[in-house]
């Protein structure tokens, strides 16, 4: 995925196969997950020092959120108000192509010639990062894991940690590159020293930057703010130190009042990382008021549907309550598999099989709500009781009800259905599918290439039945 | 009491020895045990491929052969997730079907709640001299709350000592269809469970889904493992067939 906002989705298979097959990617992931999985079963763990349950307080965060998405355009009302009144202006973005079009318009108008930004996913939905390229703007990603993916000319791989997929020395070499300096052997010890190196570079960068753009983890409603979740201190130097700061972020984001946010923030930072808290929690409001020591000149919140709307009222609802932990991506067996960039578009995982499809056109990405195994885990962490199988697998019955999956398949469904609603002819074929499968077996006692599945066998043997079935077997048992 | 056995339509094909082996155990707690003539599929593959009429078709088939018994026994988690918690939605706006399949699906236990919760069998017929790991299957795990069950039943099986694996919640990557239409990444998911398998280093790992078991063995043996046993949780609980 090199160009954000294009959806490579369509080709799910195709690259799930060349990830999984990337044995190098696959140690690396594998490294990365225990972290994720371990750290964050911690931090849920830890709730119970706080005196706090896990099953009740995720109920109060799905109703928190259930409550906003139910009206979504009333809580948007009060929130544009509010910004508004706190000196910063709104606009709405229908689109990635008018959130170009906002930024490049209030690049131009304030005479940027740099921006540096914070994570947000929004501006990938847009291919923000390109287009203001093209427009002669500098985007400098300032999240180190941004950085680097930034440097090395890819998409995010994840949404909260978005070099997942790079080795300490893939980075070792970008940054060399960049910094220009001779390459260093690097071990994990290196890690503190090569992300000062890049805070040495990025320093300059925040100095010399006219606008910031960030993204936002909610819009707070009551008060019109911004709510900023990040670990590295980037976040508050884009939202503070150049004169504009944009804010592009969902309007599923908002959360009603202040109260509401700190409900949330008990298991956001728990779901992604295992933290209690996140080493920087920020509520942006306003622009800089005269006594104001510091802050940007001019603050605007760019506020996109990019398909959003359309999903309120409808059995697709749930999952505007996501509020981007990462958590079922961490815990889910394919997407540690195959890394964030197999599933083609800016979220992978399972949110990403259920958003992909939903944002992009359900028969552009006709892969991803199968690409699970529903096994379910996605939705046992989830902090805001999003059904994400039931989700993907409503996704498949839409693509059944619109006629989009291939002819071989359903016609193999339906030859499949008809024959297990007869009995006598499903016997029958049974009995002449175990002798076919013994007989495919070799001088092991296996079968290693099965023509009617290469899926299976391509990593697999198929350790073949005995010949008869049980029907065959326990009918003639009850005749003698 | 009155009980019937629904063997799977892959217990059926694969490996018919699960399905007597559920057998003997159901006829030891003294019921009386049929197998209703006529069962094929519980319909999951379509309900999974999104085919929402050729599910429902094949439920109201299963519901009409599994009606009318005291339990409905399945030696699969995730066949009797099927019955149990899909059948119900899936005929739930269907005045004929609706109520029978609700009852059916009351009726249902997969074989490990059923032999844990309600048959009270204190002895196992089986014996096992080794060690074996348990793996826990998705659906039975998540939808049907089995994880105990199957552990209780195995400590009763003379001779057998149980050594929990690393991870063992964690998905083996077989998932139906999935493990055919996304080969590669299936294969690089049961690899992390062949690897917390081999690490544990036991004689047999022991699950309650067959599909996983397949999927699970199908891998051991390409990697070359050809020692360690897979075996499906009644063959181990029956021990082997009498002659």
């Amino acid at each position: 995925m090199s160009a954000g906002g294009t959806s490579q989705a369509m080709f799910f298979r195709a690259r799930a196969a060349v990830g999984a097959a990337d044995v190098g990617l696959r140690r690396t992931l594998q490294k990365a997950r225990p972290l994720f999985v371990g750290k964050r079963a911690k931090g849920i763990a830890g709730l119970a020092d706080d005196g706090l349950d896990f099953v009740r307080l995720r109920t109060a965060c799905e109703e928190i959120r259930r409550r906003v998405v139910d009206d979504l355009d009333v809580w948007l009302e009060i929130f544009e108000e509010r910004a508004v009144a706190s000196g910063a202006e709104v606009l709405w973005a229908r689109d990635g192509e008018e959130i170009r079009r906002h930024v490049l318009d209030i690049a131009a108008r304030h005479g940027v010639a740099k921006a540096v930004k914070s994570k947000s996913m929004l501006s990938e939905e847009a291919g923000l990062n390109e287009a203001l390229a093209a427009a002669g703007i500098r985007p400098v990603e300032t999240d180190l894991g941004e950085y680097i993916v930034q440097l090395a000319g890819e998409a995010p791989s994840h949404i909260i940690a978005p070099a997942v997929h790079k080795t300490i020395h893939e980075v070792e070499a970008l940054f060399a590159a960049e910094h220009g300096r001779p390459p260093q052997p690097r071990s994990s010890a290196d890690i503190p020293a090569m992300a000062r190196e890049a805070r040495e570079v990025l320093r300059q960068h925040f100095l010399s930057a006219d606008m910031g753009i960030s993204g936002a983890n909610f819009l707070v409603a009551e008060t019109g703010s911004a709510a900023l979740v990040t670990n590295e201190g980037n976040g508050r130097m884009v939202t503070t130190l150049p004169r504009v700061h944009v804010v592009i972020t969902g309007i599923e984001k908002i959360v009603p009042t202040l109260e509401d946010f700190s409900t949330l923030m008990r298991l956001l930072p728990r779901s992604a990382t295992g933290q209690t808290i996140s080493n920087y929690v920020s509520l942006l409001t306003g622009a800089r008021r005269s006594g104001d020591g510091e802050g940007p000149e001019k603050t605007v919140f760019i506020l996109v549907d990019n398909g959003r709307a359309a999903l309120a009222g409808t059995e697709f609802a749930d999952m505007l309550r996501c509020i981007r932990c990462g958590a079922c991506m961490n815990h889910c067996p394919v997407y540690f598999s195959l890394g964030g960039h197999a599933y083609g578009w800016v979220y992978p995982g399972p949110m990403g099989s259920v958003l992909t499809p939903l944002f992009t056109g359900i028969g552009n990405a006709l892969d991803l709500p199968h690409a699970s195994t529903g096994c379910g885990q996605c939705a046992a962490v989830c902090p805001v009781n999003i059904p994400l199988p039931t989700l993907m697998h409503r996704l498949r019955e839409v693509q059944n009800e619109k006629g989009l999956r291939p002819f071989g398949e359903r016609f193999a469904l339906r030859a499949w259905a008809w024959m297990a609603a007869r009995p006598v002819l499903y016997r029958t074929f049974a009995r002449l599918a175990a002798r076919y499968l013994r007989w495919l077996a070799d001088d092991s006692g296996r079968i290693r290439v099965l023509g009617l599945a290469p899926g299976w066998t391509a990593g697999r043997d198929l350790v073949p039945p005995p010949g008869k079935t049980f029907h065959e077997l326990y009918a003639s048992r009850k005749k003698a | 009491m009155r009980l019937a056995l629904y063997v799977t339509c892959l217990a059926d094909l694969m490996r018919p020895s699960v399905g007597f082996a559920a057998l003997r155990l159901l006829e030891a707690t003294g019921a009386e045990v049929v197998v209703p003539a006529g069962q094929t599929c519980c319909g999951q593959p379509a309900w999974t491929a999104g085919n929402r009429g050729l599910a429902a078709e094949l439920a109201r088939k299963a519901v009409a052969e599994l009606e009318g018994y005291d339990r409905v026994v399945i030696p699969s988690g995730s066949c009797a997730d099927q019955v149990r918690n899909v059948y119900p939605q899936l005929l739930a706006d269907d005045p004929v079907w609706a109520a029978r399949a609700a009852a059916v699906a009351a009726s249902t236990r997969e074989l490990a709640q059923f032999l844990a919760d309600e048959a009270g069998l204190a002895e196992m017929p089986g014996e096992f001299s080794g060690t074996v790991t348990y793996h826990d299957s998705c659906k039975g795990l998540r939808n049907l709350g089995i994880k105990r069950q199957p552990r209780e039943l195995l400590a009763r099986v003379r001779g057998l000592s149980l050594e929990e694996m690393a991870d063992c919640e964690e998905c083996c990557g077989f998932g139906g269809a999935f493990a055919v239409r996304f080969g590669e990444t299936s294969t690089a998911i049961v690899d992390r469970k062949c690897d917390a398998v081999a690490a544990a280093g036991v004689d047999a790992v022991v699950g309650g889904d067959l599909g996983c078991l397949l999927n699970i063995e199908g891998r051991l043996r390409r990697r070359g493992d050809t020692a360690t046993r897979v075996l499906h949780l009644a063959e181990v609980l029956a021990g082997p067939e009498a002659e």
